[in-house]
């Protein structure tokens, strides 16, 4: 089951269209990344999600309900960028206002979501007093009220210190196995890349790649070649049947089997060096994704 | 909704709210002990014109023994309206007319407004998205912290004004000190209803100023430019500050003022009680239309 569905989501404000037919779907007990760069309209989609701000066409399922259902968006934990809270009012009070603000249910909890965000010791100081890293263990302490079978964050671990960025990450995962579904967007990629059963990556509003992590890196796999500096000329001329780009002495080929290269080096008569086939990492991937989402967009109008 | 209630409720127990609360009780004290030594003054040195200081004529004797009389009169009036059981005339007074409308104007900007200017608006929604249910939230617990306020106002004056009254040397009362309660509590009740009014413009005046300042200077603009357009010949009858004067039935000030409305709110026409309530419940209804069509917005807060 789908907890997250979203049909040719639009949003436009004036002139500018911040999130354009988007397609997405977030299946049950997934932990689900939403990359891209600032102004990609990440935010913009998930205040749609939470029923913030109204899409301009397209259709939002949020646990099985269509959007506006205010029972869906109750239903789910969230955090929006950075968490916001009352600084008159303790942790503790913070989160007292927050359950009884949804019906009171989750009343009870309080001490199990302080304790499994580690602020169990500093729940009856005033949050005006947290640091940054304290308000954003108390935002995801907050969206964990009432047990919620989704939770939608923004940027999880945001000011958090190594360890912290561990424990939340331990923390998203638990809830994964225990069936909770989380849409978070992050800046991390390498946080991402460990959390996150599938990701989908957003440039001017437009999904531009969709899938499993590891699958992401793995289709733009490239073979890096080192030949002697005499044949240099010769394997330049043997790899444009690629996309190839001299680099430091060697060459980096798009491609993602290194037996084509070597075979085809071979043929024209050039031994290689050394012949590795990498795989990018995901902020690599990442970068790419964006660069050719902008110039796509850019082509498209 | 209860559960909602509660939590404004305990979002109300804040430094600006107290502040504010106390402030307006001290400004009723003050406004007693003020007038209580003006009352005092009065008896003193009664208001004789110049030429009867020094004569002696027959005519004179008369000016100076009704100036007497007229000062007695009006120390006694002060002295019985600074008792336990009248004295709920100026604090229902105060709090139905300007002071209660700066209070409230304050309370809604801090606790309506604030929610967008500190971002916490976007956990409020995320926890209940029922908009309406919202903005009566935020409206009871408004006019209820103005109801504390009245009740405190009326308690503290009913304790500490007869012994003003007695420390500025006014005479006794004529009547008993519990005389005058149910008139008294009658005009609380109707300070009550006017409460409500100021409160709904205050919620109102939240959702369009989307910030503490904004509401603030929109709740209190908006009344007090009714004020000015009550002084307006035909068109003042349809002014809500009109309605408040009718519903008050606010009369001409002594020594000690039981209201902050009725010299600014003209000299026209009357409107009936009953007008002036119906005048109110209509505002009332046009300020929660306006909140629902503002409300429901987008929320980028």
């Amino acid at each position: 089951m789908n907890v997250i569905s979203c049909t040719r989501l639009t949003k436009r404000f004036g002139a500018t269209v911040a999130v354009r037919e988007l397609d997405l779907d977030v299946a049950a007990g997934q932990v689900y990344g939403f990359l891209g760069p600032n102004g990609a309209g990440k935010t913009t989609t998930i205040r749609m999600l939470l029923g913030l701000i109204a899409p301009t066409a397209g259709h939002i399922r949020l646990l099985g309900r269509p959007l506006p259902d205010p029972r869906a968006v109750s239903r789910t934990g969230s955090m929006i960028e950075e968490p916001a809270f009352y600084p008159w009012l303790t942790g503790q009070q913070n989160l007292q206002v927050t359950a009884w603000a949804g019906g009171g249910r989750a009343a009870g909890e309080l001490g199990r979501v302080l304790d499994a965000t580690g602020l169990g010791a500093v729940a009856g100081r005033k949050v005006r007093t947290y640091s940054q890293g304290m308000r954003q263990r108390l935002g995801l302490a907050a969206a964990m009220l009432g047990r919620p079978p989704l939770l939608v964050i923004d940027e999880p671990t945001n000011g958090l210190d190594p360890a912290g960025i561990r424990e939340v990450r331990g923390l998203l995962r638990d809830l994964a196995d225990s069936g909770t579904a989380v849409f978070m967007s992050s800046h991390l990629l390498a946080e991402v890349e460990q959390v996150c059963d599938r990701v989908a990556v957003i440039v001017a509003g437009r999904l531009v790649e969709e899938g499993p992590p590891a699958r992401l890196g793995a289709t733009r796999r490239r073979v890096r070649v080192r030949v002697r500096e005499a044949d240099a000329e010769t394997a330049g001329r043997l790899l444009t049947r690629w996309r190839a780009r001299p680099l430091d002495g060697q060459f980096v080929v798009e491609h993602d089997s290194g037996r084509d290269v070597n075979a085809a080096l071979v043929a024209g008569g050039v031994i290689a060096e050394s012949v590795a086939v990498e795989a990018p990492r995901l902020e690599d991937r990442f970068l790419e994704i964006v660069e050719e989402g902008t110039h796509a967009v850019a082509a498209g109008g | 909704m209860l559960w909602l209630l509660a939590a404004e409720l305990r979002k109300l127990v804040r430094p600006l709210v107290w502040g504010t609360a106390l402030a307006i009780v001290a400004f009723c004290l003050l406004i007693t002990w003020g007038a209580a030594n003006n009352a005092r003054a009065g008896l003193a040195s009664p208001r004789i014109p110049d030429v009867c200081v020094q004569a002696v004529t027959a005519q004179c004797r008369l000016v100076v023994a009704h100036a007497h009389a007229t000062a007695r009169a009006a120390a006694a009036a002060t002295a019985q309206l600074a008792q336990p059981g009248e004295v709920g005339h100026v604090a229902a007074g105060m709090l139905a007319s300007l002071p209660g409308l700066l209070l409230i104007a304050m309370i809604a900007g801090g606790h309506w407004g604030g929610e967008w200017g500190s971002r916490t608006i976007r956990q409020l929604l995320c926890r209940e998205g029922r908009r309406g249910r919202v903005l009566a939230a935020k409206w009871l617990s408004t006019w209820i912290a103005g109801v504390l306020t009245l009740l405190a106002c009326f308690l503290v004056l009913a304790g500490a004004a007869p012994v003003i009254a007695a420390a500025a040397g006014l005479p006794a009362a004529h009547a008993g000190l519990w005389a005058g309660l149910g008139s008294s509590i009658s005009a609380a009740g109707r300070a009550v209803v006017v409460l409500g009014l100021f409160a709904a413009i205050g919620t109102a005046a939240g959702t369009v100023g989307r910030g503490q300042l904004a509401t603030t200077a929109l709740t209190a603009g908006s009344m007090l430019l009714a004020l000015l357009v009550a002084g307006i010949a035909g068109l003042g009858r349809l002014s809500p500050a009109s309605f408040v004067q009718a519903w008050m039935a606010f009369g001409p000030a002594g020594y000690l003022p039981t209201n902050f409305w009725s010299r600014f709110a003209g000299a026209g026409p009357s409107l009936g009680e009953l007008a002036g309530l119906a005048g109110i419940l209509v505002t009332i209804a046009i300020a929660a239309g306006i909140a629902r069509w503002r409300f429901a917005a987008d929320v980028t807060a």
